[in-house]
């Protein structure tokens, strides 16, 4: 079977037209320049088709709620014609057995070659017993399918870090995808967020196919080009930040004229998210955008830094490196003018637009 | 507001936010007390004034709009891009009442990082002066000669 994405969208009923237009969408989602759409195109029409099993473990499912929103109606046809062929509990047709049939078809048939999409997380207490999957423990399930697979995509919060149902106390044992111990050594692409962005994902899957290879990582795992900067570096409400214009009570006279919302627990300052730029709903807007502030949804275990009404206060919570590769607060001072230098320097690279080192 | 020397900007930033943070800053604690309000290196660039502000609480590139500036009249929470040497770059749209409009990107907020002021200033100068020089070359392929798609990045 040497099915192309082409073929499955011709068949599907898509137009060229409207398949070249998805291709240059895909590119600017990838902030690439136009002159990738033909390169995206033509990796659609001559590459066979990526096999994807979407696994579901502990989870509440919107992962895929915004999957299947992407903003372009194309991009959801497009990548749903790709996944619902192959296994995703939650869209595919087949049920019961037929469907776990299919996980045993695809691992057999396309070993080493098929990309695992994993939604949720497994929780490890009493032997996996708190998901079970067609009768067995999720994470078994999880282990089976990423033994042959060519990589891991950890879709959302849960599957990245744990989410709520690894929020303290824990009592499932609620563990991300790469904690669970004796999983096969596999890439693993973190795409956090509670929901991701659906855009970021259909670019992420677009990435894997088009140049087949991973987006490049930063050190926790996920892709550069959309958690590289912080929801606060590209807010529109950021001048006032820097204006020191606060809204201090819901629905003072600052909110009503979109001031900051920092005083209001806005964790836009300690969140890498892709949210101020590519924004929700077809880039209609984002949750500050609608007057609240950002929850740090898509930073390791956000359930657990308290009120998302509290402020930022304390210094370790701002990620003081002020780098997405800092794992962790660590309060590094900046001391010599040499280190500040370079430190300048990473700042204007990071602030640059995505995309630039893509090529 | 019309900006004419590097004089006017930096007394004009600085006692803006010198201002800010003497009141609407007061005790919000993402104030680093070791640094100051400071504005770094105004030159014209492409028709507008670019530059670094320093502040106890954060570190931006500063566009400041030249009399033709397109987007001297847009409203403020926009965004548009600016190409430098170095590479594309977003700018998003402020107001303030004694500036006018400006634009800004940021490169540090909040600014705990920076034990001193000559280290925040070592920071800004490198940033400015790495916007402006293009990077080191890539090798450039055939296609890309081919379709003209060199050293534009």
């Amino acid at each position: 079977m040497n099915e192309t994405f082409y073929d499955v969208m011709r068949r599907q009923g898509i137009t060229r037209r409207s398949f070249l237009k998805f291709c240059s969408l895909t590119a600017a989602s990838l902030g690439l320049s136009p002159a990738f759409a033909p390169k995206i195109a033509q990796a659609m029409e001559t590459k066979p088709r990526i096999p994807v099993l979407w696994l579901h473990g502990l989870e509440c499912t919107c992962c895929s709620e915004s999957f299947i929103r992407s903003g372009h109606p194309l991009a959801k046809d497009v990548i749903l014609s790709m996944l619902s062929l192959d296994y995703d509990d939650t869209i595919m047709a087949a049920a019961g057995h037929n469907a776990e049939a299919i996980v045993d078809e695809i691992v057999e048939k396309y070993k080493g070659n098929y990309i695992l999409a994993v939604e949720g997380n497994p929780p490890l207490a009493e032997d996996g017993m708190y998901c079970i999957i067609g009768g067995k423990p999720f994470v078994e399930q999880l282990k089976y399918a990423a033994e042959s697979c060519k990589a891991i995509i950890s879709w959302g919060s849960c599957a990245s870090w744990g989410c709520v149902q690894a929020a303290k106390p824990n009592p499932t044992r609620a563990t991300p995808v790469h904690k669970v111990p004796g999983l096969a050594d596999k890439p693993i692409i973190k795409v956090p967020g509670c929901p991701p962005i659906a855009e970021v994902m259909t670019a992420v899957v677009a990435y894997l196919l088009t140049f087949d290879k991973l987006p490049t990582l930063d050190k926790q795992g996920r892709p550069q080009m959309f958690y590289s900067q912080r929801i606060h570096d590209k807010c529109y409400r950021r001048p006032h930040f820097d204006a020191g214009q606060f809204v201090e009570h819901w629905d003072d006279e600052a909110a009503r004229q979109g001031h900051c919302l920092y005083k209001m627990g806005c964790k836009g300052p300690t969140t890498y998210n892709a949210c101020s730029t590519v924004r929700w709903n077809e880039g209609t807007s984002f949750p500050i955008q609608a007057g609240h502030g950002c929850i740090g949804c898509s930073e390791d275990g956000f359930w657990d830094k308290g009120s998302f009404y509290e402020r930022l206060t304390d210094i370790n919570q701002f990620g003081i490196e002020a780098n997405a590769d800092a794992v962790g607060g660590t309060a590094a001072a900046v001391v010599g003018a040499g280190i500040a230098a370079h430190a300048g320097l990473t700042a204007l690279k990071r602030a640059r637009q995505s995309g630039a080192e893509q090529q | 507001m019309q900006w004419r020397n590097v004089e006017q900007i930096s007394c004009a930033l600085e006692t803006v936010f010198n201002g800010v943070l003497e009141t609407r800053m007061r005790g919000v604690p993402i104030i680093n007390p070791a640094l100051s309000v400071q504005a770094i290196g105004f030159n014209p660039f492409n028709g507008d004034w670019l530059g670094v502000l320093i502040t106890p609480w954060f570190m931006n590139l500063l566009l400041l709009p030249g009399l033709d500036s397109q987007w001297r009249e847009q409203p403020p929470g926009g965004k548009f891009q600016q190409s430098f040497p170095y590479g594309t770059f977003e700018f998003t749209l402020a107001r303030e009442a004694q500036l006018g409009t400006y634009a800004l990107c940021s490169l540090f907020s909040p600014m705990f990082q920076f034990e001193n002021q000559s280290a925040a200033l070592a920071a800004a100068q490198a940033a400015l002066q790495g916007l402006l020089t293009v990077p080191a070359a890539r090798a450039v392929s055939r296609r890309d000669l081919l379709r003209g798609a060199f050293g534009s990045r």
